[in-house]
């Protein structure tokens, strides 16, 4: 009985410990410092504060901030990958020496290989899904008149889950060592045992496995609140876009995240049990994967980007000060994309070989995708024409979008003929294109949706000085990094390259790209500076009505910051815009009744636990941890169904009270001379601030108190 | 009870027709009183009644109140079925027939060491035996003739001063072998050719026309 | 017609039609995962690298008799969940209890099938076909596997509690499980056995 084989399972030893700069590095940088962060916080505030009022919390508010924070958290990580990408690519001419002990660069290959790999899993799933589930549910409930979700249980288990696959992600720098060194999709039979024998794929199943299951929860979820949990006479076409948006995407989500699920079953089975789905020999079929996985890849770019076109159309609705300029149209437009989002697939490899046919008839649909998605930019754009338009800075970043996102989509339609895909596959072209689509369209409605509703989040609008510095160097940054990178992707140079040949006069180009990478890189950092800036600033920045942009929807009704039961009273809609009309009517006296809650619940949290030690269990063959951890989950699952104890009501008069507590301590309203005296914050006294803040502690060794 | 929810008559309904819908496929079949395509779709065809008479009468669909959510999202879903499974095995069917080994894929699968794709042999060898030598000497391949059996390869050295040219098949009609070209040869150099394909094959240096030889591959 | 409902029916009542729709939402999911199962099989049942062939391999008889048992299941699961809606305790345990043994009887006889070609040889790492029959009908057993010990806990807990308007929920839950597990055996049937023999 080889008793360290058996517990440890065949593949771990002292080699998986972090020997190597990179993963020493990481696992100080994404494991120990957030932990560190966490624990400090619990520290500073109190555990019963950390646990009971955000962890094991039900109120989509509160788990939409946290999937927020965490996606705020992956972006760092993965922008720190691009520059080192970006970077390597500068450096990596033949002409140039190597550093750090490489040949070209001062990656190395399969280094390099691990980081673009990272890089697109951790921007795709961690980062833009978790901000868009994070705005969807602290927003939706809002716009429809609703408290919670459906399923509460079920809206924090999917954050955990998500929470998990992150750890899942950044396990790998403190046991293991390696990441995935195949490309973000891991295409077969690279991702076989026969290829890729490390842990590194194993890390990329399950850590896509555990977060995909968690998305499709909260899909459901989604749905089932949307269309169930509407106010009185909210019928589906008085919805408001952001939340048809919503619903198009989660539509999505839930028919071709199952895809992914049962695909990455099959490639795990092909690892772990020796099947052959995927293999080269014993009768598998490598390229059969890469038909199943883009079956769901391509609908998952639509399934990211719907919620953004919702948010940049009641934005450009409400910063034109005038209604969207055809909703029908608008609506319309999100379902025809949704609807073809399935037909179009084989565009990721024309090249594989399936032939003309096939080709001519994916290729016809990847143009007819276009038209739905072209028909809703000229409606926002329709929406500015004959508007008073405010150039804050939600408006900044749609005007950003339409500059990103048509060249994207332009350069998508050229994608989408086979015979030009044939030249540019693969390329750099490629590369540029998705990434205008993504970052333009849904990184920009990111920042967009959360420029526009942060009075919601916090109480407080953001700095708007140093936003629009922000805004100027991420559009600056990514022209300058991503319009080259078409030149060069027209020239010949393919994708994940570490480096190439001196003659191919690539250089220049990768260097441009480069500085864009800084910009970019220095708008983060001022978009950290903003947040910052308007903490410090939060009495002053203070939205003391509720409405500080004038809003047309239902969420703008309620206080900022929202109180937690959303609405003393559900409102009744007769109309779009339903807030708009109730602002030109009087508004009713305050109703009070009784309100059912739902109780908070660490099942979330341990399940997601459990599911994380049981990948962990795949991911190293240790076979007693996962059958454990697997059976620890069946238990919960039936302890939590079973338990009919999770409901509890608000008495009116309760709720009443505390209304009334809450118009107590609101802020009062800055007077004229204050709120007008200076315009927000700039960077440079920021900095000032900060310094003097420091200089402040040092003397009075304010950490003593901790 | 709810309209909804359904009687006991409608289960009962449900339960017979599930069992006629059950039987005349399996009979059909295992009789062998269909056979091919023709048994194919009509296998089908009975699955997916029965299957829609489980959703009427077991499941009570449609008779939800309006609006009839669930009928929507039950009909997008047979489309997305149809979409996974249909589309999936138009694509690659039409691949596997694009894709077939030709001489060019050959070579490349010999490359690789791949032997099969999917249910196809690629004809390439992912093992070899016993490697044979021919030196080429002074104009003259040595030994001329070659025994071997499949899977085996053969080492072709240039020991000449001048550069040489292996093709295959007659010195004005060259054909290709294993999806191999030509073996070029500079002076002093060795080439490896893996035969994985059966048969006599002659050879010879297609610069000069010299050197000619040829080898039997035997199963 | 019908009488208007308490505040606290209507709250039931809705909360009700949430989980409905929500369960049905997510067995959607489960069918489009099993597409893929689906169409995994048909691209690969041909690569049997020599071994054994569907044909060869798939005893005809004892697929019509798992079919035959689990469709009687869905049956019985049905009157079952009709008499826990009329809030006939002893009955719906009785029919629900039929319910289960067919259940477990059904998983007898693919479990026999399974290690009878495990010991001829025909494993899951033998070939493209095998690897793809296992996983597509191993899946199905799984979940039949699932909704048993959801059947098991759920009727103990009626026993123990007895039939709160909350377990009549899981009820009816589990009952649309049944039922959808019972309509993809038929594709399975249909798809893989009786397939064998086109």
């Amino acid at each position: 009985m080889n008793w360290e084989h058996i517990i440890l399972g065949n593949r771990l030893n002292m080699d998986a410990l972090p020997h190597e700069w990179f993963t020493i590095g990481g696992t100080f940088g994404f494991i120990l410092l957030p932990i560190a962060a966490v624990l400090l916080l619990g520290k500073i505030k109190g555990w019963k504060w950390l646990w009971g009022e955000w962890f094991t919390s039900v109120d989509p508010k509160r788990i939409g901030i946290m999937y927020m924070i965490v996606a705020g958290f992956m972006l760092l990580r993965g922008g720190l990958d691009a520059l080192m990408l970006w970077l390597q690519q500068a450096l990596g001419s033949s002409n140039m020496p190597g550093f750090l002990g490489v040949q070209h660069g001062y990656l190395s290959a399969d280094h390099f290989q691990q980081i673009v790999t990272a890089h697109g899993n951790i921007m795709v799933f961690f980062v833009a899904m978790a901000f868009i589930f994070g705005l969807v549910n602290f927003i939706v409930p809002l716009q429809i008149g609703a408290r919670d979700l459906a399923f509460p249980f079920l809206n924090t288990l999917g954050f955990w889950l998500y929470v998990a696959g992150v750890l899942m992600v950044n396990m790998f720098f403190a046991v293991g060592g390696q990441y995935a060194a195949t490309g973000w999709l891991a295409i077969a039979p690279l991702q076989g045992k026969m290829f890729s024998p490390g842990v590194g794929v194993d890390y990329w199943i399950w850590s896509l496995q555990i977060s995909g299951v968690g998305t499709t929860i909260a899909a459901i979820n989604f749905i089932v609140t949307i269309i169930k949990m509407r106010a009185p006479g909210m019928s589906m076409w008085k919805l408001p876009l952001f939340t048809w948006g919503s619903l198009c995407s989660m539509c999505m989500a839930v028919a071709v995240f199952p895809l992914l699920t049962a695909t990455l079953f099959l490639s795990f089975f092909d690892r772990y049990l020796g099947t052959h789905f995927f293999t080269i020999a014993g009768g598998g079929d490598p390229m059969l994967y890469t038909s199943m996985i883009w079956m769901w890849g391509h609908p998952e770019v639509y399934i990211l980007v719907l919620p953004a076109f919702g948010v940049f159309g009641e934005v450009v609705s409400v910063f034109s000060r005038k209604p969207i300029a055809s909703y029908v149209t608008a609506v319309l437009g999100m379902i025809g994309v949704s609807s073809l989002a399935l037909s179009v697939w084989v565009h990721h490899f024309f090249t594989m070989g399936s032939g003309a046919d096939v080709n001519a008839f994916f290729g016809l649909m990847s143009m007819v995708i276009a038209i739905p998605t072209a028909v809703l930019m000229y409606v926002w754009i329709a929406t500015l024409y004959k508007g008073r338009i405010r150039f804050s800075v939600p408006m900044l970043w749609f005007l950003g979008f339409v500059w990103t996102f048509t060249i994207g989509g332009v350069s998508g339609v050229m994608l989408g003929i086979p015979p030009v895909d044939f030249q540019l596959h693969n390329s750099l072209f490629l590369v540029a294109h998705f990434h205008s689509n993504v970052v333009g369209g849904v990184l920009f409605g990111i920042f967009c949706g959360i420029n526009y509703w942060f009075p919601k989040f916090a109480g407080f609008r953001l700095n708007e000085r140093i936003g629009r510095n922000a805004f100027w160097f991420w559009i600056v940054g990514f022209s300058l990094s991503f319009i080259p990178m078409y030149i060069l992707g027209l020239m010949g140079a393919t994708r994940r390259l570490d480096h190439y040949d001196a003659s191919t006069g690539w250089q220049p180009l990768y260097v441009v790209m480069l500085i864009g990478g800084l910009t970019i890189a220095i708008g983060v950092a001022l978009q950290l500076a903003q947040i910052l800036a308007s903490v410090i600033e939060r009495k002053r920045l203070a939205d003391t009505t509720g409405d500080p942009w004038d809003g047309r929807t239902l969420e703008w009704s309620t206080a900022s910051p929202v109180p937690e039961y959303n609405f003393t009273h559900i409102p009744t809609v007769s109309t779009r815009d339903a807030f708009w009309e109730m602002k030109k009517k009087a508004l009713a006296k305050q109703k009070f009744e009784d309100i059912h809650a739902v109780k908070n619940t660490s099942a979330g949290v341990w399940i997601s636990a459990f599911a994380f030690l049981a990948g962990f269990g795949f991911v190293w063959e240790i076979t007693w941890l996962w059958v454990v951890s697997l059976a620890a989950i069946v238990i919960s699952i039936v302890m939590k169904a079973f338990n009919e104890d999770s409901e509890y009501v608000i008495p009116a008069a309760d709720v009443k009270k505390m209304e009334a507590e809450r118009l107590a301590h609101k802020p009062k309203a800055p007077t004229a001379a204050e709120a007008d005296s200076a315009e927000d914050m700039s960077v440079w006294e920021l900095v000032k601030w900060l310094m003097a803040y420091a200089m402040e502690v040092v003397r009075t060794k304010r950490w003593r108190k901790l | 009870m709810k309209r909804e929810h359904g009687t006991i008559r409608n289960y009962v309904i449900g339960f017979v027709l599930s069992l006629v819908f059950t039987l005349i496929p399996y009979f059909l079949a295992v009789n062998h009183l269909l056979i091919g395509l023709v048994l194919f779709i009509t296998i089908l065809a009975f699955a997916l009644v029965q299957a829609g008479i489980q959703l009427l009468f077991f499941l009570h669909l449609g008779r939800e109140r309006n609006p009839r959510w669930q009928s929507g999202f039950l009909m997008v879903t047979a489309g997305g079925l149809f979409v996974v499974t249909v589309g999936t095995s138009w694509i690659l069917y039409h691949l596997h027939t694009n894709m077939a080994p030709t001489a060019e894929a050959l070579q490349l699968a010999q490359d690789e060491g791949i032997a099969q794709i999917g249910d196809k042999k690629t004809g390439a060898c992912d093992e070899t035996y016993t490697v044979h030598t021919v030196t080429i000497k002074q104009n003259i391949a040595n030994p001329s003739h070659i025994d071997a059996r499949l899977c085996d390869e053969i080492v072709f050295t240039n020991d000449d001063n001048t550069s040489r040219d292996i093709a295959f098949g007659a010195p004005n009609k060259p054909v290709p072998y294993g999806g191999v070209n030509d073996l070029p040869l500079a002076k002093g150099q060795s080439q490896m050719l893996i035969l994985n394909q059966t048969g006599t094959q002659s050879f010879h240096d297609h610069l000069n026309d010299e050197a000619t030889g040829d080898f039997a591959v035997t199963p | 017609m019908a009488e208007a409902l308490t505040p606290h029916q209507a709250h039931e009542e809705a909360a009700n039609e949430r989980a409905t729709f929500g369960f049905w939402v997510y067995l959607m999911t489960d069918l489009l995962m099993f597409s893929i199962l689906f169409a995994a099989y048909s691209v690969l049942h041909g690569n049997t690298l020599g071994g054994a062939s569907p044909r060869q391999l798939f005893s005809q008889p004892v697929a019509l008799t798992e079919t035959l048992i689990l469709l009687t299941s869905s049956f019985t699961n049905g009157i079952g969940m009709y008499r826990a809606r009329e809030g006939k305790k002893n009955q719906m345990l009785v029919w629900f209890g039929i319910t289960f043994l067919l259940g477990l009887s059904f998983l007898g006889l693919e479990i026999r099938e399974f290690t009878k070609f495990f010991h001829e040889g025909h494993t899951l790492t033998s070939s493209g076909f095998l690897s793809s029959f296992f996983v597509l009908v191993g899946t199905h057993g799984l979940h039949i596997t699932s909704g048993l010990l959801w059947m098991g806990t759920t009727l103990g807990f009626v026993m123990a509690r007895g039939l709160t308007p909350g377990l009549v929920r899981k009820l009816s839950l589990l009952s649309l499980f049944w039922h959808f597990l019972d309509i993809v055996w038929i594709f399975i049937f249909t798809i893989v056995y009786l397939q064998a023999l086109v």
